[in-house]
């Protein structure tokens, strides 16, 4: 292979740009790029510099908000569990439990005393109306402190 | 339009569009340019710099404005190139210089490619260097960069890209020295 050095400078050579473009290619670049950026998401819906700013306060906001809303949702759900669970029970269901298990007691028969202004029925107490008032008699009543 | 007027405005939905626009026509001939001497041929370089584009408008949002819009989208540019190029060599399995050899060839054959035997020998000489290399040649020769601002684009020291060049100005004299 026959070379041959020359003194030569890149100073010395014009600069000059060789490659070319399509006629009219940067008039019509613009519109073709906002069209594909019509289809592309941005990254980020909030600002940047907005998001720096309020990206501290949100962690121990959110934290707040989640101790605040169990506790309510707590306090609401706990009487609605109990009510839903007593009256998932029948009636009679519950005179049998107390006829087999309960045992009466002077406590118990004061709190009648009460009970029969609430209305309830002669079923429910399971009782005559005799039979209670001789009960009513042998405790006297007059005699028991509360 | 100022690089903060159109960062402004980008920043405001209503005209988030108008700004896009204004910021592509500002720059589009700097990226293409960029892109366009590292991967030779149009439609490569076209592709890329469309898809520099959609890169700004997706993260315009999360630029910090305590660096330069400009130097900003070169260096999307300069990941875009050297991404593309080592796909290439990835995908033909060829060494780095098969693929300089491939786009040589296309500097002698391509249309839109054109000049005097000695600017077009200028452009295969450049195809000898690193990809890296040739990117610092071509800021500083063609695009006429500070070094501080190519410092701020490729993350290498003044010292090195002062060091780069200078041995790259010397392989392309050596080279265009030979008949």
């Amino acid at each position: 292979m026959n070379t041959k050095h020359t003194d030569f400078n890149l100073s010395d050579l014009p600069k000059r740009n060789v490659y070319q473009v399509p006629e009219d290619y940067f008039d019509r670049l613009p519109m073709r790029i906002m069209e594909r950026t019509a289809a592309a998401p941005q990254h980020q819906w909030l600002p940047a510099q907005v998001w720096q700013q309020v990206r501290v306060a949100i962690a121990p906001l959110m934290l707040l908000l989640l101790f605040v809303g169990v506790f309510y949702f707590g306090l609401e759900l706990q009487p609605k569990q109990d009510s839903h669970t007593m009256a998932a029970v029948s009636d009679t269901e519950i005179v049998d439990y107390l006829s087999t298990y309960a045992t009466v007691e002077s406590n118990d028969l004061a709190e009648l005393n009460t009970l029969q202004q609430q209305e309830l029925t002669s079923e429910f107490i399971n009782v005559s109306a005799a039979d209670a008032e001789a009960e009513l008699e042998y405790y006297n009543l007059k005699d028991t402190e509360y | 339009m100022e690089d903060k007027e159109i960062l402004e405005k980008f920043a405001n939905p209503d005209s988030r569009n108008l700004a896009f626009n204004q910021l592509v026509r500002k720059y589009q001939q700097k990226v293409y340019w960029h892109i366009r001497k590292m991967v030779i041929e149009h439609e490569d370089a076209d592709d890329l710099t469309q898809e520099v584009f959609l890169k700004v408008w997706k993260n315009l949002e999360n630029f910090r404005q305590d660096a330069q819009l400009y130097t900003w989208l070169y260096r999307i540019a300069t990941n875009e190139c050297l991404t593309f190029l080592s796909s290439k060599k990835r995908k033909f399995f060829l060494p780095i210089n098969d693929v300089a050899t491939e786009l040589a060839e296309k500097i002698d054959s391509s249309t839109d490619i054109s000049g005097d035997e000695i600017q077009l020998k200028l452009q295969k000489a450049l195809l000898k260097l690193p990809d890296k290399q040739r990117l610092v040649f071509n800021m500083k020769y063609y695009d006429e960069l500070k070094y501080e601002e190519i410092s701020e684009i490729l993350g290498t020291s003044v010292g090195a890209l002062k060091a780069s060049y200078h041995l790259a100005v010397k392989k392309i004299e050596e080279f265009l020295k030979q008949d």
